[in-house]
């Protein structure tokens, strides 16, 4: 016995040091951004992947940006305080660079220099309206005047290969395309001046983007002190995100601290020594300790959802240590109580593993995680209360204590509740029967968007920013596939042309994508037409007498602008713009996507990507594997039951863990919550809470020792509903809804538990013992 | 990347011509100093612009007006005529037909004009930021000399490498040297220093089409 518990101690020391080894020399990281957590699967289906990878590349980009919007009645104060904010924001670590109006001058000469060549084929949006409406007339005098403005883009370079200046207006319109915060905006007696400021690639990954955001609000309270009257607002994925992880954070430690405390009371009072809460403490820590080796070996870096459903087998785990920790001293050596429960613990083990280790099965990688750490969790707490609890001194329910004359009355008012076999059969159908109509009657909502608590400050300075400056807000995207890459510019031509009415009238505020950066070579091609025809033939000889130099009409044959690697090195801006067989045009300020999803619907190959849409359809196809999971669990605890306790009293057992998951399904949905991946993952501790209960109390109802397993079960519920009720009254909606789920689950799994494996009664009178 | 990105270089320099031009006529002074916000001046200019590699360079002959409060006006008569005007509105070409062209937004362009104040105030402050600044003071009858070098670093060095402003009572001479050869040489006359308001078709210039 010694040898035994020195050798797993050993083991349980090693997996200790060796995930802490993981975690803390970095070789496993902990990954707590949930972009990372999709477009990990390998599934082959044809158009959810590539969408999906699309969202995670193209949100991961948006996500290293921050906006800020600084707005005062006196522009002079706006301006200093713009440059105060900045210079605060650019010392904070994590800042990669600063965009302030006006910026920008320094690129014009490498911009003129990349552009230069192939200026007679780029045209603003304007200027080619100019030429097709027949007034080239226009841009030639708008030449002239540009050869002696004192403003002027001219100079010895530029008129070799662009003396009609038209490389300027096309990068102006460009500018106003990119949407990088123009400038300044006048409106209603206020200024506003835009602030971008894009973010580390590794800031949320490494967990410091906290640090950032508790730094960035520094900054502004600073800058607000120095000039009265001034407001600033922000937006960006990071001030969402770590708002939303505060608020849980803060939500899981009141409720871990409240919980933990409820528990050791409860102990307490039932033993009136601190000794069974070590023998507890042991088996959860245990579990917690091999969870953590296991997925530290086999992933590289784990999720933190993976990590916070791991670490919720604790209620689980604490099952175990209490169907021991209740066994009187006098009902034998510790082996012999060891020996009494070995049985139940086995089955709720076996099932429980079942469970979750259909989990795996699926594709996704953050469900195997949470299989992973469940089953090597659930393992280790079995062998730690069969290999340590028997060295732990034995102590004694205490009749006396409240808890315990708490289980007394239960126990009466639920005998009273005893039925025959028949009822529960019939219990037992209606269950059955109730799941599968619940997988029709109540449907799922995988809405991510309805899962956090949305700060209504943060959303409402985005809103202000979005209405402002027409920057921020919902991302919304527009994929492009075809055959090859000119092809795809010039369907992203007829995009935006399909689009111009929606930019004009406001309900778009703006757009861009890689043929606005490099046009395609048709409409390069065409642009040199136009303006060879439009303003070479009839104005070149007019513009060479007043230049120094003969300009002649370019050759339409030269070479075009293509996107390569200059370009991406010149033009920062289009990374991400196109992807592995598509491109990407993205939509800012958009009030609405039908009318987007009307204005393309005529150009093949084109189709709305919503991120939020698209996420939930990842999280809807996550759920999809954990009901399928749950499903074969399900299943196989059925076999099980049958197989160890015949078909009848196989069934009854069966049903109690279903009926559980039956009650926190209908209950949930009763009290609004809705039925995503979250909750359908509540439900497997639900099953495996569930299965625990009734396999302990059918293994030792004809046994000498059944009151102290109702005791048990009862323990493990008040713990149970203590951590996971607790949970219920988080102000996070995800929070919420699984600590909700579970607790309701649990209460219905606790009642049915006693009710499917209580002694039958037959013709109002109870059997004796059912053998 | 936007156009006003290098526009605004442009017309920093030709705000630091101006600034430089618009030098108070005291008579025992040799050195440039502000004009006050209730005042703007007028005067006529002639520019050369010299582009590296051509032996002549376009000249160009027309009128200014310079108020701190409002902007500048630069009318080019000769040997097209032509508007350029910068403001609160940014920069508005106006051609011969007075079609209107607005070329940057006045708000990112707004620096500029607030440069011209200040220097006109005399305070100096504001192309410090930028410019390492080196002022000859005048002696007797000889004109003073500002040159204007762009810090190390500063955006504006890939527009300008050098002005150079000389000046007696008033700017006489404004040298604008670039990066990439050419230059600007602006020779002013004529200026004249008048209080506000402006004169109802300068006023007009500045407010814009009635809408």
């Amino acid at each position: 016995m010694t040898m035994r518990a020195s050798i797993w101690a050993i083991c349980l020391l090693v997996m200790a040091v060796f995930g802490g080894a993981q975690l803390v020399g970095g070789h496993t990281g902990i990954d707590a951004d949930f972009l990372s957590l999709i477009g990990q699967e390998q599934t082959g289906d044809g158009t959810t992947p590539d969408d999906i990878h699309t969202v995670r590349d193209l949100l991961a980009q948006d996500g290293r940006q921050a906006i800020f919007m600084l707005f005062s009645p006196d522009r002079t104060k706006l301006e200093t305080a713009g440059t105060h904010l900045a210079n605060a924001l650019s010392t904070l670590a994590g800042t990669s660079s600063i965009t302030l109006p006006g910026q920008g001058a320094d690129r014009l000469n490498e911009l003129m220099d990349f552009y230069g060549p192939y200026a007679h084929g780029l045209l603003s949006d304007t200027d080619r309206e100019t030429l097709q409406n027949g007034e080239g007339h226009r841009l030639y005098r708008r030449a002239v005047q540009n050869l002696y403005s004192p403003v002027t883009t001219l100079g010895s370079q530029t008129l070799q290969h662009d003396p009609f200046a038209l490389l300027p207006a096309f990068l102006s319109g460009l500018g106003d395309k990119l949407g990088n915060g123009a400038g300044i905006i006048q409106r209603d007696g206020q200024f506003y001046l835009p602030l971008m400021v894009r973010l580390s690639p590794d800031l949320r990954q490494t967990g410091q983007d906290s640090i950032w955001v508790t730094g960035a609000n520094d900054a502004i309270n600073a800058t607000l002190a120095t000039a009265p009257g001034l407001k600033i607002a922000k937006t960006g994925q990071v001030f969402f995100a770590v708002a939303e992880a505060t608020r849980a954070k803060s939500d899981v430690q009141r409720i871990a601290i409240l919980a933990t405390i409820g528990i050791v009371l409860m102990i307490g009072l039932v033993f009136y020594s601190p000794v069974p809460l070590i023998g507890a403490l042991l088996v959860v820590g245990s579990g917690l300790i091999a969870g953590m080796a296991a997925v530290t070996l086999i992933f590289p870096a784990i999720h933190a959802i993976a990590l916070v459903f791991g670490a919720s087998l604790i209620g689980i785990s604490v099952d175990y240590a209490l169907h021991y920790l209740v066994m009187p001293p006098h009902s034998g050596t510790a082996q012999e109580r060891i020996a009494k429960i070995r049985p139940g613990l086995s089955l709720g083990l076996l099932t429980s593993v079942i469970g979750f280790g259909a989990l795996s099965v699926s594709p996704t990688q953050l469900l195997a995680q949470i299989a992973v750490y469940s089953v090597a969790g659930l393992i280790a707490a079995y062998i730690s209360v069969l290999c340590l609890l028997p060295l732990i001194p034995c102590r004694k329910v205490q009749t006396s204590s409240p808890i315990h004359r708490f289980h007394h009355i239960l126990q009466t008012g639920l005998a009273k509740t005893r039925t025959g076999f028949i009822a529960r059969l019939c219990l037992a159908a209606a269950i059955f029967a109730g799941l599968m109509a619940c997988l029709v009657v109540i449907p799922g909502n995988n809405d991510i968007r309805q899962l956090g608590h949305g700060n209504p400050a943060l959303i409402q300075e985005a809103a202000q920013i979005s209405d402002v400056m027409g920057i921020g807000g919902q991302p919304l995207f527009l994929q492009i596939r075809g055959q090859d890459g000119e092809a795809r510019l010039q369907t992203a031509e007829a995009v935006r042309n399909a689009l111009t009415p929606l930019l004009a009238n406001g309900s778009l505020g703006g757009m861009i994508g890689l043929a606005d950066v490099i046009p395609s070579i048709a409409r390069q091609s065409e642009n040199r037409k136009q303006v060879n025809d439009g303003l070479y033939r009839p104005f070149a000889d007019q513009l060479s007498e007043l230049l120094p130099v003969t300009v002649a009409a370019p050759d339409e044959k030269a070479p075009f602008l293509i996107f390569d690697d200059r370009a991406a090195l010149n033009l920062p801006e289009i990374t991400g713009l196109r992807l592995d067989g598509s491109d990407i045009i993205r939509l800012r300020a958009a009030t609405g996507i039908d009318a987007i999803t009307t204005a393309i619907a005529a150009i093949p190959d084109t189709h709305v990507i919503d991120p939020g849409a698209t996420i939930s359809a990842q999280f809807a196809q996550y759920r999809h594997w954990a009901l399928i999971a749950l499903g074969i669990s399900l299943g196989v605890a059925g076999i099980l039951a049958i197989v160890r306790y015949g078909l009848i009293r196989g069934i009854c057992v069966f049903a109690a863990p279903a009926g559980a998951i039956l009650i926190a399904v209908i209950g949930g949905h009763l009290i609004g919550i809705s039925q995503n991946f979250f909750t359908t993952m509540a439900l497997f501790l639900v099953f495996a809470i569930g299965a625990d209960y009734v396999l302990f109390l059918a293994e030792s109802r004809n046994s000498d020792h059944n009151n102290d397993t109702h005791l048990a079960v009862l323990l493990s519920l008040i713990s149970s509903v203590l951590t996971f009720g607790l949970l219920a009254s988080s102000s996070v909606p995800l929070v919420s809804d699984i600590g909700s789920v579970i607790a309701i689950g649990l209460v219905g799994a606790w009642f049915l538990a006693y009710w499917m494996t209580a002694p039958t009664i037959k013709n109002n009178k109870e059997t004796p013992r059912d053998t | 990347m936007s156009k006003i990105g290098h526009i605004t270089a442009t017309a920093l320099t030709a705000v630091l011509l101006v600034c430089a031009t618009v030098t108070p006529p005291h008579a025992q002074s040799r050195n440039p100093a502000g004009i006050g916000q209730d005042q703007y001046l007028q005067g006529q200019f002639s520019m050369d612009r010299h582009l590296a590699g051509f032996d002549k360079p376009l000249t160009s002959e027309g009128e200014f007006t310079l108020s701190p409060a409002t902007g500048l006006i630069w009318h080019t008569i000769t040997p097209f005529p032509g508007m350029t005007v910068l403001d609160d509105h940014g920069i508005t070409r106006i051609d011969d037909q007075n079609n209107r062209e607005n070329l940057a937004g006045g708000d990112q362009f707004r620096p500029f004009i607030e440069l011209i104040s200040a220097v006109l105030a005399g305070n100096w402050d504001p192309l410090r930021e930028r410019f390492d600044i080196v002022q000859q003071t005048a002696k007797g009858n000889d004109p003073w000399q500002i040159v204007l070098t762009p810090k190390g670093g500063s955006p504006i060095a890939g527009q300008i490498s050098k002005i150079t402003a000389t000046g007696t009572q008033f700017v006489d001479v404004v040298q604008i040297a670039k990066p990439s050869g050419d230059r600007d040489a602006i020779t002013l006359s004529g200026q004249e220093l008048h209080d506000m308001p402006l004169p109802a078709d300068l006023a007009d210039i500045f407010a814009g089409p009635a809408n």
